[in-house]
């Protein structure tokens, strides 16, 4: 350690070399990691895409009111279903799920979990196929989770020791029926 | 190299970061419920102690005493937050799973204390032998801690199904409860176990 020279004017040199020196550096790493990290979140948005409307070929970005929907069509151009990204508040960070929808039969077919920050092991588990499967086919309308197996196609089976996390997905999901009804009728 | 030799096994040790020195808690407690993160969040750190005690012990002269707190804590910064960024390119999974612990090495006392305590006052080779003994000694405690956690938590070990289907898991050995617990228990176990050694020695 230098004891001599601790004039201000001093402490403030060092503090904005290392500091412009720091940023510098992580400017460059910033260019270097960043395409990477934009394909990674692409590719796991466009697996969910695919994983949520298992029947579609490809699908095209429509934007609807600042909110972007995913419409599916299979090779033959039919429309198969619209998939969109809902978030929320979670038991420990914001949850992010892609979630297909049938607007024809007013139902859902599946849903994937993009982003979350639950407990590993407990509330981790809304992202296992076992918790999701509870989704397909629910519809449009205020799910409601119950503690036995699912009887009717609104109810979602709660996981032991994870009563929030479970209870922030359905409250998710239980939104788009009204945001994919306002721009794809259905049958209405 | 004896000399080295002795600064490196410090750290396994005789002034292991987690069971003798109790610092470095927050990743700890945290992020010990798998080995797989328990091992990774141990590289993490190791890699941002490494950085910043070669650096620091490399520019120890130009810094005044008055701003050496600060200045440590821009250089840890700028390491963690190139592990972040790189990570988050390269091992997305385990990325996604250390999620808000990489950001917060910052934070470890683990690696602020290796700076003020041993870089700024040692020569490069020393810091650099130091921080490697640190890394090891660190890294070793939170995969057993992990691997505990695990193994009762989940009946897994790295993945791999150890205690078959018919095991209950555990709980709250995933919770921080779980944490505080196998903390707690092995530290005692362990101090128990160098009091035994240091008496059979002397």
């Amino acid at each position: 350690m230098a004891e001599k020279n601790n004039s201000i004017g001093r402490l403030i040199i060092t503090l904005t070399v290392i500091g412009a020196l720091g940023a510098l550096f992580l400017a460059g790493v910033y260019e270097w990691t960043i395409p990477h990290i934009l394909e990674h979140e692409a590719r796991a948005r466009e697996r969910a895409i695919m994983e949520v409307l298992p029947e579609a070929d490809y699908y095209e970005e429509v934007t609807h009111n600042d909110q972007i929907f995913y419409e599916g069509y299979d090779e033959n151009d039919n429309f198969v279903g619209v998939a969109v990204s809902l978030r929320g508040g979670g038991y420990a960070g914001e949850i992010e799920i892609m979630i297909g929808t049938d607007p024809e039969a007013r139902e859902i077919i599946n849903i994937f979990i993009l982003n979350h920050q639950e407990t590993p092991g407990l509330g981790a588990r809304i992202t296992e196929e076992q918790f999701r499967e509870n989704f397909e086919n629910a519809p449009f309308s205020e799910l409601e989770i119950v503690r036995r197996t699912p009887e009717e196609p609104q109810e979602i089976e709660a996981i032991a020791g994870a009563t929030m996390s479970v209870e922030a997905v359905k409250n998710i999901v239980s939104r788009v029926g009204d945001i994919v009804s306002e721009y794809y009728g259905g049958g209405s | 190299m004896a000399e080295y030799f002795a600064i490196f096994k410090n750290g396994l040790w005789n002034e292991n970061p987690i069971f003798k020195l109790i610092i470095g808690l927050c990743p700890t407690l945290a992020v010990t419920n798998t080995v797989v993160n328990g091992f990774a969040m141990g590289l993490a750190t190791g890699f941002v102690l490494i950085s910043s005690e070669i650096v620091i012990s490399l520019i120890k002269k130009f810094i005044p005493n008055d701003v050496r707190i600060p200045s440590f804590i821009l250089i840890i910064v700028t390491f963690v937050t190139f592990t972040d960024y790189f990570l988050g390119a390269f091992f997305p999974d385990i990325a996604d799973a250390l999620a808000l612990f990489i950001p917060l090495i910052v934070v470890n006392c683990l690696i602020l204390g290796r700076q003020e305590a041993f870089a700024s006052r040692n020569s490069t080779r020393r810091a650099i032998f130091d921080a490697v003994g640190m890394t090891v000694g660190f890294t070793w405690v939170l995969v057993l801690l992990s691997a505990i956690r695990e193994l009762f938590g989940f009946g897994t070990l790295a993945g791999i199904d150890i205690l078959g289907a018919g095991y209950t898991d555990m709980i709250i050995m995933i919770l921080p409860g779980g944490a505080f617990l196998t903390l707690g228990v092995l530290v005692g176990v362990l101090n128990l176990l160098d009091r035994k050694v240091g008496s059979d020695n002397g």
